[in-house]
């Protein structure tokens, strides 16, 4: 299928993610509109970290970073370990669309290895308000890329 | 009852004399013209000029829009709730226009032909927990229903959102049963416990009451059964049912949480009344967590099997218990209303859950 060249996480792995994502908008129009601003935290071996923001909105998704969770304003921001998130991006980029185990849900339900925050109940249930559609953008690492699918 | 048929006008109008009252004398806002956003022309695009206006107190009872001129002598349709604060919540125009973009066909879009077989103790406890939130979702369509006739035309963007609430549970009812009858399994066992909890919902004396139970507790936890039923799916099929159906809940729960705040916020004194509702619906949920349908098989799927899951299970309802506590707090208190302390959760349940308890002063 093609696995997102740049490396994760990185602003290009994320433009391209989402530039699949976005390749047949009849499919993203399909699970309907979205109204979320979903951080990505990324913690590094060293003890940094990374962070990214998708901002979905209406149709329309964009990448925002790298940026800090203080300068984004997440209505949630799911967080863990680089080895955690690579093994979900690993996962679909080998089987597709990702199975409970290594859904976004699946992996962030008990806290680990992933965990999801947010300030207040409405970001938490916006998480789960559009599941489907952030989801559906992570497992579009498992997708052709846009050029491929045209082909 | 005589509607005043006006024959006059009958013979005027034949020979093309018209009135034009309505073209003439209406106040109408002549020229108002609401701007597509992206999405196309959303609830909120056309909340503009005096249809814009939602009243505290409606001053009619009638099915007229906003903004309309009414004619004297319309009829007064009864409405008991009247009052915006009694329904209303600030995202609703959002959330209406965000179900009708996000609803699915559980005859379609879930792909039923991909079902394979399962080990047989997977397989009931699938089919007893599909029969469980089959049971208990139509509540959820049933407790609206009732009351929507009773609401003011003048927050119809509310039962507009509750409309879609009902559709939205109806494909829940469609969809658990279809599971249930899809793969062998069957309906499994219907319990008591649950059908009070609903019964307590469907009876409840004020819609004040009945949200509080239902959109906020009731569906809140049945809002973390789903999120759970979504990571221990056997299946994709399992898994986009219940992804599915968690979208769908968690916009209603989101309306009961910001339907509560603005309750509260236009009437603080109403919070004491709210927590009576809750009182008793805790006590009567905390039975639920002690519901062999229920508990059991969320514990066998969590497992893989009968056999793994006194262990395995354990530790996933321990993980479902303190996401469904903490999760209800936390909207709670989005909402304003404070219920650290005065949860009617027995201690074996609260016990580990953060932020279930007031802390004590250092």
């Amino acid at each position: 299928m093609g696995a997102i060249e740049a490396p994760f996480p990185s602003s290009a792995w994320f433009v391209e993610l989402v530039a699949r994502a976005t390749a047949d908008p009849a499919e993203l129009e399909h699970l309907g509109i979205a109204d979320l601003r979903f951080g990505v935290e990324v913690l590094l071996p060293d003890g940094a970290e990374e962070f990214f923001g998708l901002v979905l909105d209406g149709f329309d998704i964009n990448v925002v970073g790298p940026t800090t969770a203080e300068s984004f304003g997440s209505d949630v921001v799911v967080s863990g370990p680089l080895a955690a998130w690579q093994d979900m991006v690993d996962w679909i980029e080998e089987h597709g669309p990702a199975d409970s185990a290594h859904s976004l849900n699946g992996l962030t339900i008990a806290g680990i290895p992933l965990v999801a925050r947010s300030d207040d109940a409405m970001g938490s249930d916006k998480f789960y308000r559009f599941m489907g559609t952030i989801q559906a953008v992570f497992d579009a690492a498992g997708a052709p890329a846009p050029a491929a699918a045209r082909a | 009852m005589t509607l005043g048929l006006d024959l006059d006008y009958l013979e005027r109008s034949a020979r093309g004399e018209f009135d034009l009252g309505w073209l003439r004398d209406t106040g109408s806002e002549w020229g108002v013209r609401a701007v597509p956003s992206k999405t196309g022309l959303t609830l909120r695009d056309i909340a503009i000029g005096s249809y814009g206006e939602v009243p505290d107190h409606a001053p009619l009872r009638t099915m007229a829009p906003r903004g309309s001129d009414v004619e004297p002598g319309v009829p007064d349709m009864g409405y008991t709730i009247n009052d915006r604060a009694e329904v209303w919540a600030d995202n609703v125009l959002d959330l209406y226009e965000e179900a009708v973009s996000r609803q699915w066909s559980a005859t379609r879009d879930i792909p039923w032909a991909d079902l394979a077989p399962l080990d047989p103790d997977v397989e009931h406890a699938m089919c007893q927990l599909a029969t469980v939130l089959s049971e208990v979702e139509m509540v959820a369509a049933d407790f609206p229903a009732k009351w929507l006739w009773r609401i003011n035309h003048d927050f119809v963007e509310a039962k507009m959102f509750l409309c879609t609430q009902v559709m939205d549970e109806a494909r829940h009812t469609e969809v658990f049963r279809k599971r249930a009858l899809a793969n062998g399994g069957g309906l499994g066992k219907a319990t008591a416990v649950v059908e009070r909890f609903l019964q307590l919902i469907l009876d409840a004396e004020s819609y004040d009451e009945g949200s509080a139970l239902m959109h906020l507790l009731g569906e809140g936890i049945v809002l973390s059964l789903f999120r759970a039923g979504a990571a221990l799916a056997p299946s994709p099929v399992e898994q986009k049912i219940f992804r599915l159906c968690m979208q769908d809940e968690a916009r209603h729960v989101a309306y009961g949480t910001m339907h509560l705040r603005y309750r509260l916020a236009s009437d603080p004194s109403v919070a004491e009344d709210f927590h009576a509702y809750l009182d008793q619906g805790e006590e009567i949920i905390s039975m639920i967590f002690a519901t062999p349908e229920i508990v059991e098989p969320t514990a066998i799927l969590a497992a893989g099997g009968l056999e793994q899951a006194c262990e395995l299970g354990t530790a996933a309802g321990d993980v479902l218990r303190h996401q469904i506590i903490g999760d209800y707090l936390k909207r709670c208190a989005h909402a304003g209303l404070d219920r650290r302390g005065r949860l009617h959760l027995p201690d074996a349940l609260i016990d580990g859950v953060p932020g279930a308890r007031v802390e004590a002063a250092v």
